[in-house]
């Protein structure tokens, strides 16, 4: 199906039926200044100018598109392509959504942050970009998490924020955004929140879209400049799915390139013990927005399976619902042994050791790879760098670090 | 006419304040919930608001969120809920009954409400839609339910307006920027914000959350139509979890019966 209008969502926040703001009534109020800020900015010249420069001179981009050509030989049926989103400052995308949501929270005048994370980058990226102007930051992360991704607990402590473990309910990603939530409810008027996804209630999943679409549209040129061509397929990890729709939304209208998310496979999609509300969720509503839902029988949200914080997630951004109800995108999902093994390979084959989340999408490739014969490019988006997963895969492997 | 609006305006005429107390429904398990509901009724507890347990209860503080845990873990669904009240019903067909929860659980079970057996549900109240916005809004139809829309200290002016329109059953008027069981109400807020609602509302106007002391209940009350109490009745639950002796619940809300009469 072609999808013809990509300016989406209409201006109730939805993307067709997915979106929407379905919050507690305290946030309202927030929600639409938050969006009229950012209508009154985001063509603001002035305002560009210092999102583009900061994401130049603090961030280092533009990322470099590499060709991995030892992984390329290994499948034999086309080049392989890397965004490297792992080169950026911080070692993720995530950094790219901070450095414009900070000028929001600047220009609103507020004085306080916070900020739910799963693997801890977009922790560490509201740290960083709080340190740098000197505010108050609060980050939520889940008990289970602040274990497993330690490295990141360190990082966001000595960027000078407060980390608040969250023991309720399963103790990752999903209870981190409801407390976070919870501090938003009870101190709105001096505090912004960074949504680190495209997830949440309208205008967060277009804002954080917007911010991180600067990763497409880099590669929209990268691509012409490299391989005189638009890629025939884009892969990209899907937790909430930031990385994915930054790196999709400039090509939605690009039809030639095919748009795969990688979903968190967990124990196995048919074992239900997994983190792939798109492979295995119905429509549902959470932390503001419609969108397909892992639930059980009873319309409770289930608990999530992943070797993978970033990807620990029952819900996902509602654009990509829509994107997968309209056919535009295809989404699959990898097991943790299937992403594991990649982590393993794609460091030895490329010197890149890729963040859990990203060998989801490593992963992929021995499936995908298989349809192409040899002129075909295809870009995996490297969304970060696996440092601050060592720990977790050393411990699988059974070595002590 | 439904038992909410008719108990509302029967409050009204003898210019009486309401009383409406909050509980999670399968706390700690269905059958001291229904035991609970009646020793409301017989408390002075003009309306009854059960609460629809949900994963992710974003609106609520500690308190409450243990309480939508505990019943959870005896996998109390809606199905379960609409049951209880069908029982409850045969004692008591007079108390009003509001469900309180989030949009998920509702729309998941909306052949449900849309039945609603013999309209033994009076009105629901969904903590996560924009006030503006009613369960029809979602596809959820039942002319007998009404519903009964949030407005809070940060709501505009304009939105006060269009929400106080959409209300047919009360307003409830969060009294704190925060979540259910917080502790900072500003009464002089509370009162201005009433005042201004007061002007465009069609039905009576409750204050809700934060409301703990007998105090504050009696100043609270002295400003809105009625009151809503919430967190200390299921404070008050949760430590006689184990014990089932629910007694001094019912000496407290007398009490606070009392001091808004």
């Amino acid at each position: 199906m072609e999808v013809k209008n990509k300016n989406l969502p209409d201006q109730n926040g939805f993307y067709g039926k997915y979106g929407g703001k379905f919050v507690p009534e305290t946030l309202m109020y927030a929600l639409e200044q938050l969006e009229e800020t950012y209508n009154k900015l985001k063509d603001n010249k002035d305002f560009k100018d210092q999102f583009y420069k900061d994401l130049s001179e603090f961030v280092g981009r533009p990322s470099p598109l590499y060709f991995a050509e030892r992984l390329s030989k290994h499948y034999g049926t086309g080049s392989i392509w890397l965004k490297r989103e792992d080169l950026n400052h911080t070692g993720a995308h995530k950094i790219n959504n901070t450095i414009g949501q900070i000028l929001l929270a600047k220009h609103m005048g507020k004085k306080r942050i916070i900020a739910e994370t799963g693997a801890g980058q977009h922790g560490v990226a509201t740290a960083t970009v709080a340190a740098r102007l000197g505010l108050e930051c609060h980050i939520y992360m889940g008990a289970e998490d602040v274990i497993r991704q330690s490295l990141n607990v360190y990082r966001i402590k000595l960027l000078g924020a407060k980390v608040h473990s969250v023991d309720s309910g399963s103790a990752t990603l999903k209870d981190a955004l409801n407390e976070a939530l919870r501090d938003w409810v009870t101190n709105v008027d001096d505090t912004y929140y960074i949504i680190g996804s495209v997830t949440g209630p309208h205008p967060y999943p277009m804002i954080v879209r917007d911010f991180n679409s600067v990763v497409g549209e880099e590669l929209i040129n990268q691509s012409s400049e490299l391989f005189n061509a638009m890629p025939d397929a884009i892969v990209a990890c899907v937790g909430g799915g930031s990385n994915a729709m930054g790196v999709f939304y400039p090509f939605i209208n690009i039809n030639q390139t095919r748009l795969i998310g990688v979903e968190a496979g967990g124990k196995g999609v048919e074992t239900g013990e997994h983190a792939a509300p798109l492979n295995d969720g119905e429509p549902g509503v959470l932390h503001g927005a419609l969108s397909y839902l892992m639930q059980d029988d009873k319309g409770q949200v289930k608990e999530t399976k992943s070797v993978s914080a970033g990807l620990d997630y029952p819900g996902v951004g509602p654009e990509h619902s829509w994107l997968k109800d309209s056919g535009r995108a295809e989404y699959v999902a990898v097991s943790d042994e299937d992403a594991l093994r990649a982590f393993h390979e794609v460091s030895e084959f490329e010197g890149i050791i890729p963040a859990l989340e990203t060998a989801h999408a490593f992963a992929y490739l021995d499936t995908l790879m298989k349809e192409f014969d040899s002129s075909a490019n295809v870009v995996v988006n490297v969304s970060g760098r696996g440092d601050k997963d060592i720990n977790t895969v050393a411990e699988i492997d059974g070595i002590k670090v | 006419m439904n038992r909410l609006s008719k108990k509302l305006d029967e409050l009204k005429k003898q210019n009486k304040k309401a009383l409406v107390a909050y509980l999670v429904a399968g706390d700690p398990d269905l059958d001291s919930t229904l035991d609970i509901m009646h020793m409301f009724v017989k408390s002075g507890v003009d309306v009854i608001e059960v609460g629809v347990p949900f994963t992710d209860p974003i609106a609520e503080g500690p308190i409450i969120q243990r309480a939508h845990d505990r019943a959870i873990t005896k996998k109390t669904s809606l199905e379960d809920i609409f049951k209880l009240i069908t029982k409850f019903r045969l004692k008591d067909d007079e108390t009003p009954i509001v469900l309180m929860g989030y949009l998920n659980a509702f729309i998941f079970f909306r052949h449900l409400i849309e039945e609603n057996k013999n309209n033994s549900v009076d009105s629901i109240l969904v903590v996560d839609i924009p006030g503006e916005l009613n369960i029809a809004d979602y596809g959820i139809k039942n002319e007998n339910i009404n519903t009964i829309s949030l407005i809070s200290p940060t709501t505009k002016a304009d939105r006060i307006k269009s929400i106080a329109n959409n209300s047919s059953g009360f307003i409830y008027y969060v009294t704190l920027r925060g979540v259910t069981g917080s502790s900072n109400l500003n009464v002089e807020e509370i009162s201005q914000n009433i005042k201004e609602i007061k002007k465009y509302a069609k039905v009576p106007t409750l204050a809700g959350f934060g409301i703990k002391s007998i105090e504050d209940a009696k100043l609270l009350s002295s400003h809105a139509d009625g009151i809503i109490i919430g967190s200390s009745i299921v404070k008050m639950i949760e430590d006689s979890s184990d014990s089932k002796e629910f007694a001094k619940i019912g000496e407290y809300l007398s009490d606070i019966k009392k001091a808004i009469s």
